[in-house]
């Protein structure tokens, strides 16, 4: 209502509406950034395509696409895998994750800083840096673990005890990096909610568990419920994972196959895009299945922290439950940080670990290499480019949302939060077919994965901003349009000074992402524009895994410098959406 | 009209004196205003920056820019590219020659003889210059000399097939590497397509590049492989690895890995420089050192290296390679999963 009062005053009295430029803006923006791939997704599934020598094509429009996409028992495996995968991983990460977030936010569980920074640090440490890491600890027959294993049992050569090519291994190795995700999202449920009803479930008699099962359990349910779903998608998003795990395991997933397609002989838009509109469907039911799980309170992250919030004693079990939190912190980061660190400094693969087999000549090979000096370079300006891009975008739209500046402003805010739905690699696959056609050449430019990274991140800045606006009461903005400052300038002097703690947090949840960003950087790379984490995966095909790791070290530490940086500026709470 | 006639007779005898040097003293002119040149190169990296940072310490004003890839990804990312309109390498190098087949067919190549090439054994040129071959090697097998002995070791392509070797092997992607491409081509030539299905029976891991077979082996996550470059082997060997090559007594599969100037390349009198050094006997020693064979007569070969003569070679020839190629790649996806 207040909306249509204040634009109406605005017309009224003579003064400039801003409805309609704020329209053709966000509207063309809109159409750069989402309809356009959207569109040429859909477009290229339903052209099949016949090569007419090397360089040319003919389509035709049918359901050619999806009938091979879904009917050849080749692509089965694919689709098998990517569903059982993304729901085991949501499950265990949903079960190890909230049991964290349990332990840290109502029980006397020792060092729980630790446990958060902690699951922090795995949050940002880039999954395939990960996966690497774990074929060098278990690797069936050279894994590290499996070789002490063989060593303490006296087991035979041929016996191992974790086979990280495998669905298993796939799944364990993805559950790591997504528990963290679970857990900020079940902590800032359990944060929310009051121990008033514990403690009068306590008082009662319940014991610890039955008042954990019978009270918080269903008060978090939502906040729960919310961590599966995203566990899952993230499962069936994920690319570099599987591409180091399950290909050697000769098993394509959803992603990979689609990476697949793009590159195959006959570049196959066409099927790669009807692998990819199914992975978008699934990814808006889950969305929405979220958003009715939490009904109106995933936007009202900062909504007050009514009563108190009391620990459980635990006594001993303190230190049991304590264990349980770090041994999937150990195993994301301790090990695979260790394993990396010294692959790093290894001579020869087959030397093992020593004093003989040690070398910086990995290191100075990364140095020395210009396609990682120029990944390096292009990586950070990608990284800064879409980060103070979609902090300003945000910032806008969250303003114009919170303060109901123009009409539809619900529908822009909405726009806004779409590309949650949309994995990156699928809109990869819709950028490349968009922007690979006269007279929009984006691709071979930087531009093309500016938009990517964009899209992808924009929605997480826009929560946060709209999150740290909410707290913003408009009264001071009023004063200042009273005194006569109009809306920029009050905007400019009121309103960012005022969040710009929420606008450092919007630009890091953009720019830690994109430097690791590979879902879609691997279909929308060119020579020139190669990223980090794509010249990782180039490297890794090639088999140089000590230079992985060498550029592995380098990428997680710029990561936790910036993070580190972050964490001083904002404090841990830009870790909330 | 005297003028005409005096500028003609100056032209003819700037041609009969030193035409070809001031040619290409031209050449290295304009190739110093391009400034760079771009390679596309399949060779392993390791090598493919050594000869980069040998040219770029030569500071001739041209620098050598480098995309080291797998021969099938660059060839398909060529195409990509020059559908989209872009042009951004000047010279295509795969081992794959059936690529360059298909590239000439398409008339995609800027045919090129550098002064050098008169002196190469002649395989190693398109007799019209269109592509010269850069380095040879031939697809091996090999074993992890920890985990089998010389006895228990493959010493024939079927011997792949057995199954005592299942789960225990490695094997590289021929849609990424043009040594598997080639390689496989040559044994289902020799053994027909059931040679694949048994070969996907034992079940080997399917890691990307050919390099990196050998790496498997070396880490000892597999016991062997069923085909890789013998220049790998042989590089690992010298840097104390624990692995050996296998020529099996049918002979190994013949890779000549060739290259070419690329049509609308953005430094095409670059690409001639870099290419004349290239085929220079310094450049093609480092190959030679690296246990590549070099068609440049006068290379020395390290001592270790099999001469390319004692070997029994399994040859695709490039109009075969070109029809196998594809069929190749579509044939191990179907039967390896991946």
């Amino acid at each position: 209502m207040e909306s249509t009062v204040s634009v109406r005053t605005g017309l009224k009295t003579g003064r400039f509406d801003p409805t309609l430029m704020v329209w053709v803006t966000a509207a063309v923006v809109l159409a750069i950034l989402i309809v356009a791939p959207m569109f040429y997704l859909v477009y290229e599934s339903v052209a099949v395509r016949q090569g007419l020598g090397l360089f040319e094509t003919k389509a035709s429009f049918g359901l050619g696409n999806y009938v091979k996409a879904y009917t050849d028992p080749l692509y089965r495996g694919p689709i098998l895998w990517t569903v059982i995968i993304a729901v085991s991983v949501g499950f265990f990460s949903m079960l190890v994750g909230s049991l964290m977030a349990w332990a840290v936010a109502r029980t006397d569980v020792p060092y729980p800083g630790l446990i958060r920074t902690a699951s922090l640090v795995s949050f940002v440490t880039p999954p395939f840096l990960g996966a690497t890491a774990w074929v060098l600890l278990a690797g069936p027959r050279e894994g590290w673990l499996n070789i002490w294993y063989r060593w303490l049992t006296g087991a035979g050569e041929e016996d191992y005890l974790f086979n990280i090519f495998s669905m298993p291994g796939v799944i364990f190795a993805m559950v790591l990096y997504v528990i963290p995700l679970v857990f900020i999202v079940v902590l800032s449920g359990l944060n929310n909610i009051s121990s008033d009803l514990e403690d009068a479930s306590n008082i009662a008699g319940a014991g610890t568990l039955q008042t954990m099962f019978g009270i918080t359990l269903p008060l978090v349910m939502p906040a729960l419920f919310a961590g599966l779903i995203l566990a899952v998608l993230e499962a069936m998003i994920l690319f570099g994972t599987p591409a180091m795990l399950a290909i050697p395991a000769r098993q394509h997933v959803m992603t990979t196959q689609i990476r697949a397609f793009m590159q195959s002989e006959d570049y196959l838009v066409g099927l790669a895009s009807a692998f990819a509109l199914p992975m978008l469907l699934a990814a808006i039911v889950l969305l929405w299945l979220r958003r009715r799980a939490l009904g109106r309170r995933s936007y009202a992250t900062i909504g007050g922290k009514g009563g108190q919030r009391r620990p459980q004693k635990l006594g001993p079990y303190r230190w049991v439950l304590f264990a349980g939190c770090v041994a999937p912190l150990v195993c994301a980061l301790g090990l695979p940080y260790f394993a990396l660190g010294v692959n790093s400094l290894m001579r020869t693969q087959g030397g093992g670990i020593g004093w003989e087999n040690l070398t910086l000549g990995n290191y100075r090979f990364i140095y020395e290499n210009d396609a990682v000096a120029q990944s390096i370079w292009n990586t950070i300006v990608l990284a800064i480019m879409a980060a103070t891009a979609g902090t300003v975008m945000a910032a806008l739209i969250s303003y114009i949302y919170q303060r109901r500046l123009v009409r539809g402003y619900q529908v822009m805010g909405f726009l806004t939060t779409v590309p949650l739905a949309i994995p990156g690699i699928v809109l990869a696959v819709g950028l490349f077919a968009a922007y690979t056609k006269q007279p929009f050449v984006l691709y071979g430019t930087l531009w093309i994965l500016f938009l990517a990274y964009l899209t992808r991140y924009l929605p997480v800045a826009f929560q946060t901003t709209n999150a740290s606006l909410m707290s913003i009461h408009p009264e001071l903005e009023e004063s200042a349009r009273i005194l006569g400052a109009n809306r920029l300038r009050v905007f400019g002097e009121i309103t960012v000074p005022l969040f710009k703690a929420g606008l450092i947090a919007a630009w890091v949840l953009i720019f830690m992402p994109s430097i690791r960003e590979l879902s879609a950087s691997v279909l929308l790379w060119t020579t020139r524009t190669k990223v980090i984490s794509v010249v990782i995966v180039d490297f890794y095909e090639e088999g140089l895994l000590q230079n992985v790791s060498a550029l592995g070290v380098l990428l997680i530490a710029i990561t936790l410098v910036f993070v580190v940086g972050a964490y001083r500026v904002v404090g841990r709470d830009f870790m909330r959406t | 009209m005297r003028y005409f006639v005096r500028l003609a007779a100056l032209i003819a005898a700037a041609l009969l004196v030193g035409g070809l040097p001031a040619q290409a003293d031209q050449t290295m002119e304009m190739a110093k205003k391009e400034g760079k040149v771009v390679w596309y190169s399949s060779i392993s990296l390791a090598i493919a920056q050594e000869l980069c940072n040998t040219f770029n310490a030569k500071k001739l004003g041209i620098e050598c820019v480098l995309h080291r890839d797998g021969s099938g990804k660059l060839y398909r990312r060529w195409i990509q590219e020059a559908k989209s309109n872009i042009y951004a390498a000047d010279i295509l190098h795969t081992s794959d020659i059936g690529h360059f087949v298909t590239l000439r067919r398409e008339g995609a190549l800027v045919p090129y003889l550098p002064e050098v090439a008169k002196k190469y054994n002649p395989a190693f040129v398109e007799k019209d210059g269109n592509w010269l071959v850069l380095r040879a090697s031939v697809y091996a097998a090999c074993y992890n000399t920890k985990k089998v002995t010389a006895s228990e070791a493959p010493t024939s392509w079927k011997d792949f097939l057995d199954p005592k070797w299942k789960g225990k092997m490695v094997n590289a992607h021929p849609g990424y590497s043009g040594f598997v491409s080639l390689g496989l081509a040559a044994l289902v030539k020799e053994f027909g397509w059931d040679y694949l299905d048994k070969l996907a029976a034992n079940q080997p891991r399917i890691v990307q590049s050919a390099v990196d077979t050998t790496t498997y082996v070396v880490r000892g996550e597999a016991l062997i492989c069923s085909g890789g470059g013998l220049y790998n082997h042989f590089g690992a060997i010298k840097k104390g690895e624990p692995i050996k090559a296998i020529i099996p007594k049918e002979g190994a599969p013949f890779v000549a890995s060739a290259q070419a100037i690329m049509k609308n390349g953005p430094h095409p009198n670059a690409a001639r420089v870099f290419t004349d050094w290239l085929f220079s006997l310094e450049a093609q020693q480092i190959l030679a050192k690296r246990g590549l064979y070099s068609g440049h007569p006068d290379v020395v070969y390290p001592k270790g290296l099999v001469p390319l003569k004692e070997v029994k070679l399994m040859v695709v020839d490039p109009e075969d390679a070109m029809k196998m190629d594809k069929p190749i790649d579509e044939a191990f996806r179907r039967k390896f999963g991946v």
